[in-house]
């Protein structure tokens, strides 16, 4: 259900010039110079017979009216006219006649007639044919472009509004959900959906044996202040993030300081910082005032590496390309990752489906190309670093720095005085002075944006910067701001941009991000597609509890934390899993969460999760893993491997070095770090389970989780039993036990029989 | 005992390596089978890394010859890689090779015997003049976006004709310059994903797929322990209900076991006779590694992998010679044209040429001008090169298209990588324009909105 956006506005031309000859020479000079050219190298393909691309380049109107590609002409301006671009030859892309270039005189000519006014005979009679406005009216009607209301809770709602919103649906289809799932499951779903990590024998115990009402709220509440909580939802919000500590691409140079930016958002989520404010500092950061502390200075500077961290291809030897591609990947992270618009499908015409206008793309382009991102676009490009420096370690690095100076000042000194017993002086003093070179304290700083040289974008015709069209102020898309006026001002307009996002009443930033954490905990969004609000994404499956959370999300000051909460609390979050024939019938893909699905976990949380229950994981909080220098290559041409994960750390700190993921991230369909991903793929190839079967890795945790359970108990039946506590969360029913018995005493070792624990699904999936 | 799904027995018989996952059920269903009837089964690519000269290899250019070191009398693109300076002659001298008379260098004399067989494209031109772009754009259609590899796209369009092994391979891949962004699925299922084995910067000795070896337990130990994985897995589906994955996954196990076995024996070259291995090259040092690769893509070719990719490169850029040209194109030619022309005539006497498609180039061309100070170097040139075709339904014994009289821009017929790409899959029966993949909200194609097929090099 989507409008045409398009409207053809016909315009009169402005009257011709006044002075007969002046034009009778231009007429003879088109008749005489560009018919002939037309006709002979556009017409066959563009004329009466074909019109490719749509285009007709023998008539006027045809020309002006343009084809598939837009207008190809703009009287008067050979510059902005795709005719003359594509006979220039210089976009790669638009070449005509495309087999062979014309003679440079007739290209010449062809750009002094477009110069003069494109003079013609049929020109009093054509109107000149625009494009117009993409239109708003019908684009503002869209669900998701309205402001949330709040909606009416159902009569029953009492202590319990989400459930009430799920199951009036689910009565309505006459569909009866299914019991609370037992404790032990709950626990288990729980654990790792807030930390990424299986619950301890000693958490299940404890849990088990606590009668109160209240046990689950309090499990809730511990999970969330454990510090894991912001290591498990940081690599959730890093997938939006595209992170990465390497640029990937063509030139896959480290990104040495991106795990500051890591670190921060896990302590961001630790500290239950207000997603509007956590927003704020991402794009905006060295824009906030921080009141003169330093520490909280520096915490706003490394936040705008989110806007820093996507691929660039570095070497691109089109430098005015590699600007706009860089503020093409920012419009699209931007845009998807919290708008859940695909805005970058306007850089080179106006959105197919959705109500943004290639004039919005290029208000929202100006903002991002008046900012500094790239510190110069020299192939291999640099990008920029803020400076974390703190006044005590400017002044320590000036002082080596005069005490490196003093040193050569005086080798050169002893250099001209060539006396022979100088010699040894001098070699020492060289040795010593090159030595403080060496440990010249590196100033910290951190991958991240500042001001740039302020000024609004031009459209770019096609999306090429070889041609380009009218410039258009920096403003926000006018679907979701009609009224608000052009940015103007001094600043890049970030600020006022991020402002505009969390300013609460925005139709897009709350419901996206509690639609994103609602897809986390239940495996698919009230809006399936989470990255993409528009006219091509799903709707939501169920609208007013959207809205509802989404208003609430605001009212509770942007609290990630009391959203957990208040899903968490809910009985649709709590039900069991299994089947129901009826239910089954009715909805088969549990749209309705009449049951609990089954779900595998994340690459990292299997990892992390073998780890545990192999008793090696190492719980560091934070720092790099990085065994390369800031923008050193992490794979040049000569594709050797200086990766290394064997580490024991959390997966999250795992350096993710893009075109070359870790192998098991990977085969677990963990994100591609190079475009953002809010609902990651489940697949089941074999490559898995070979790599369960056989790999070293995986034999390594099951032999040390052997010696675990060896260990912990005396007796096999007991060893199971602690087994089965630590990877299922549960205690082996009697038929279960006897398997596990009769392997062992088939042959089997305890290493082998861990490591089929390990492979099975009850350890790979929760319920 | 539980009711196997549709999905499951489909799962069983219709994919290939990995494709139990759902979504990739799905698509065997709607895709899998070309739109109409293909003239190639498979391709076997043969990737030069780094850019070979078209001017001292397939392009044979007289005027080029002439000027040696005259400036160019026309404008050198907008955008360049390096700085270059006048005209270089080739170093090589070319021959007519054949009943079709093809001119190929001496850096080639064993390919140029195979002349009469390839179908050399000289007007072949793309969009990037870096390795890492250049790369992008030839394996997946785009230097800007993440895109599904052309093999990819391919296994996902046509399946696997094994279900024991992968349906894409890539042996001893270069891990830079796009690395595996160049054979990933992209947005496609992750089955269709290249598998590489080894990577250039590892002798092809002993490439190998990740974890296919157990080097623990002896095969009885490790069915038992696999059955008691199963068993596992069994009863966890039975608790669960019905679901499509978890079903998938017990597939999965079985699979690997199967695959465990049979890749192996189709790597083990121990059954292949002494000619052959001379064929290869596999007699002589200089040749011995890269025929490997070859005769591995043969084997892999035979037992029905749909897209074999090889890559000459070393642990340097192979082919890129921005200086010491003589030397380091006379060395690659000398490592590759032996095992090339033997992969052609072995594929011929097996009757395989007919139905496979053999291409080979590199991500570029070279500059006819010259870069550094030595006169012997020339720089990256996307603007117009060779590459070359063999067998699976593309006319014998042809050139086609043509670069100007230096060899600078492709200029008659000119052969986009779009082009080339539509081609390719022309040949192998699927359309380019309905080979289609929805994902975030629209369709994607392997050549976008671009491509032509080149209906004259057709059989």
């Amino acid at each position: 259900m989507y409008t045409l956006w398009m409207q053809v506005v016909v315009l009169a031309l402005a009257p011709a010039q006044e002075g007969p000859p002046a034009e009778e020479q231009q007429l003879r000079f088109f008749e005489s110079r560009i018919r002939p050219i037309l006709a002979e190298h556009c017409a066959g393909c563009h004329g009466p017979r074909k019109q490719k691309s749509g285009l007709r380049m023998d008539s006027l109107a045809g020309m002006l009216q343009g084809g598939k590609a837009g207008p190809a002409l703009v009287p008067g301006k050979p510059e902005r006219s795709l005719l003359v671009t594509a006979v220039r030859y210089r976009d790669p892309d638009l070449r005509m006649p495309p087999d062979g270039k014309l003679a440079d005189r007739d290209i010449e000519d062809l750009a002094r007639w477009v110069g003069m006014g494109a003079p013609h005979p049929d020109r009093a009679a054509v109107g000149v044919v625009r494009r117009g406005a993409v239109d708003g009216e019908a684009g503002r009607n869209h669900w998701a472009f309205r402001a949330p209301v709040l909606p009416a809770l159902p009569p029953d709602a009492a202590g319990k509004p989400v459930d009430a919103f799920i199951d009036a649906l689910l009565r309505s289809k006459g569909i009866r959900p299914l019991a609370r799932a037992d404790r032990a499951t709950l626990l288990r779903r729980a654990t790792f959906d807030l930390i990424g990590l299986p619950p301890t024998p000693e958490e299940i115990d404890a849990f088990l044996a606590d009668p109160s009402p209240d046990a689950f709220a309090r499990v809730v509440d511990r999970l969330l202040a454990s510090p894991h909580y912001g290591e498990r939802w940081g690599r959730h919000w890093l997938d939006i993030a595209r992170y990465a500590d390497s640029n990937g691409m063509d030139e896959n140079i480290a990104h040495g300081n991106a795990w500051k930016y890591r670190d921060y958002v896990v302590r961001s989520l630790n500290a239950d910082k207000p997603y509007d404010r956590f927003l704020l500092e991402q794009l905006a950061g060295d824009l906030l005032d921080a009141e003169g502390d330093v520490a909280v200075r520096q915490e706003n500077l490394i936040a705008t590496g989110y806007l820093a961290l996507g691929p660039k291809v570095l070497a691109e030897v089109d430098e005015a390309k590699m600007e706009m591609d860089i503020v093409d990947e920012q419009i699209d992270s931007v845009g998807r990752g919290l708008l859940g618009l695909t805005l970058g499908c306007a850089r080179c015409h106006d959105h197919k489906f959705d109500p943004i206008g290639q004039d919005d793309y290029y208000g929202l382009a100006g903002i991002f190309k008046s900012t500094r991102t790239m510190e110069n676009f020299k192939k291999i490009a640099r990008w920029y670093e803020n400076s974390l420096a703190s006044p005590d370690e400017l002044a320590r690095k000036a002082a080596h720095d005069r005490l490196v100076a003093a040193g050569k000042k005086e080798i050169a000194g002893l250099e001209k005085s060539a006396a022979a017993d100088t010699k040894k002086e001098l070699q020492a003093l060289r040795e010593q002075v090159k030595k403080l070179e060496e440990d010249s304290p590196v100033l910290p700083s951190a991958m991240g944006v500042a001001e740039g040289v302020v000024a609004d974008a031009a459209i770019h015709v096609r999306g090429s910067h070889l041609t380009l069209g009218d410039t258009v102020p920096r403003r926000f898309p006018r679907v979701l701001a009609p009224d608000a006026p052009p940015l103007g001002g001094s600043g890049s307009g970030r600020l006022p941009f991020a402002r505009w996002l969390t300013s609460g009443s925005h139709p897009l930033t709350a419901r996206v991000m509690v639609n994103r954490v609602w897809r986390w905990h239940f495996g698919r969004g009230l809006v399936a597609t989470v990255d993409n609000f528009g006219f091509q994404g799903q709707p939501p499956t169920h609208p007013e509890l959207l809205d509802w959370l989404a208003i609430q999300f605001v009212r509770d000051g942007w609290s990630l934390k009391a959203l957990h909460r208040r899903i968490m609390m809910s009985e649709a979050y709590q039900r069991a899993g299994g089947t129901d024939a009826r239910a089954m019938e009715a909805d088969p893909e549990n749209r309705l969460y009449w049951r609990r699905d089954v779900r595998r976990l994340e690459a990292e949380a299997i990892r992390d999760a073998m780890l545990a229950v192999g008793g090696t994981l190492d719980r560091t909080l934070g720092g790099s893993l990085l065994t390369v220098k800031n923008r050193e290559f992490v794979f040049n041409h000569t594709s050797q491997d200086k990766s290394t994960y064997d580490l024991r750390r959390r997966s999250i700190y795992l350096p993710v070095i893009r075109n070359h993921l870790y192998d098991v991230f990977q085969l677990f369909d963990s994100t591609d770090a190079t475009v953002l991903s809010g609902d990651r793929a489940t697949s089941t190839v074999s490559p898995q389970a070979l790599f369960l079967m056989n790999s070293d890795w995986v034999a390594s945790v099951a032999t040390a989780t052997a010696g675990r359970i060896v260990q912990a108990d005396a007796s096999k039946a007991g060893r199971v039993a602690r087994l089965f506590l630590e990877a299922y969360g549960r205690t082996p029913s009697e038929a279960e036990s006897r398997r596990l018995l009769r392997f062992l005493e088939d042959g089997g070792t305890w290493q082998s029989l861990c490591q089929a624990i390990l492979s099975s699904s009850e350890f790979i999936y929760v319920r | 005992m539980l009711n196997l799904s549709r999905r499951r027995l489909l799962g069983q018989a219709a994919v290939g390596f990995g494709s139990l996952a759902l979504h990739s059920l799905v698509a065997a269903e709607d895709q899998q089978r070309p739109h109409f009837a293909p003239k190639a089964k498979r391709v076997i690519f043969l990737f030069m890394k780094g850019g070979p000269s078209q001017v001292d290899t397939f392009d044979y250019k007289p005027r080029l010859q002439k000027d040696d070191r005259k400036p160019l009398p026309f404008e050198k693109p907008r955008v360049q890689f390096s700085q270059t300076s006048g005209l270089l002659a080739s170093p090589w001298t070319f021959r007519a090779y054949g009943q079709s008379g093809a001119l190929v260098s001496d850096l080639f004399p064993q390919v140029g015997q195979c002349a009469d067989d390839l179908c050399i494209i000289n007007s072949l031109h793309g969009t990037n003049s870096a390795h890492g772009g250049a790369c992008l754009k030839l394996h997946t259609g785009s230097d800007t976006f993440v895109r599904p590899s052309m093999g990819s796209w391919i296994t996902y369009g046509l399946g696997s004709e094994n279900r024991n092994l992968p349906g894409f391979i890539t042996i001893c891949p270069t891990l830079a310059h796009g690395g595996t962004k160049n054979w990933s699925s992209a947005f496609l299922p992750a089955s269709v994903a290249g598998t590489p084995m080894g990577n250039a910067g590892s002798p092809s000795e002993e490439p190998r797929v990740k974890y296919i070896r157990n080097p623990r337990l002896d095969p009885d130990s490790q069915r038992r322990q696999l059955d008691l994985v199963q068993s596992l897995n069994r009863d966890f589906l039975e608790s669960t209900g019905p679901d499509s994955a978890l079903e998938a996954r017990i597939d999965s196990f079985e699979l690997a076991f199967r695959m465990q076995s049979e890749m192996p024996a189709v790597m083990d070259l121990a059954s292949e006779s002494r000619a052959m291995r001379r064929l290869y090259g596999l007699d002589d040092p200089v040749t011995a590694n890269f025929g490997r690769q070859c005769l591995l893509a043969r084997r892999f070719a035979e037992a029905g992998v749909r897209f074999v990719q090889v890559t000459h490169s070393n642990t340097d850029v192979q082919w890129d010679q921005h200086g010491d040209l003589r030397k380091g194109h006379e060395r690659n030619a000398a490592e590759v044209d032996r095992p090339i022309a033997g992969l052609l005539r072995d594929l011929k006497a097996r009757g395989l040429l007919e139905d496979t498609l053999v291409l080979w180039g590199g991500e570029f061309g070279r500059t006819p001008t010259c870069e550094g100070k030595g006169w012997d170097g020339r720089d990256h040139n996307p603007e117009g090169f060779t590459m070359w075709l063999a067998g699976g339904g593309v006319k014998p014994g042809i050139r086609y298209g043509a670069t100007d009289e230096y060899g600078y821009y492709a200029a008659t017929n000119r052969v986009h990588i779009h082009d080339l790409h539509a081609t390719v899959l022309h040949l192998l029966g699927v359309d380019h324009e309905r080979l289609t993949y929805r994902y975030a909200g629209r369709n994607f194609r392997l050549t976008d909105v671009a491509g032509h097929v080149v209906k004259d090099i057709l059989a």
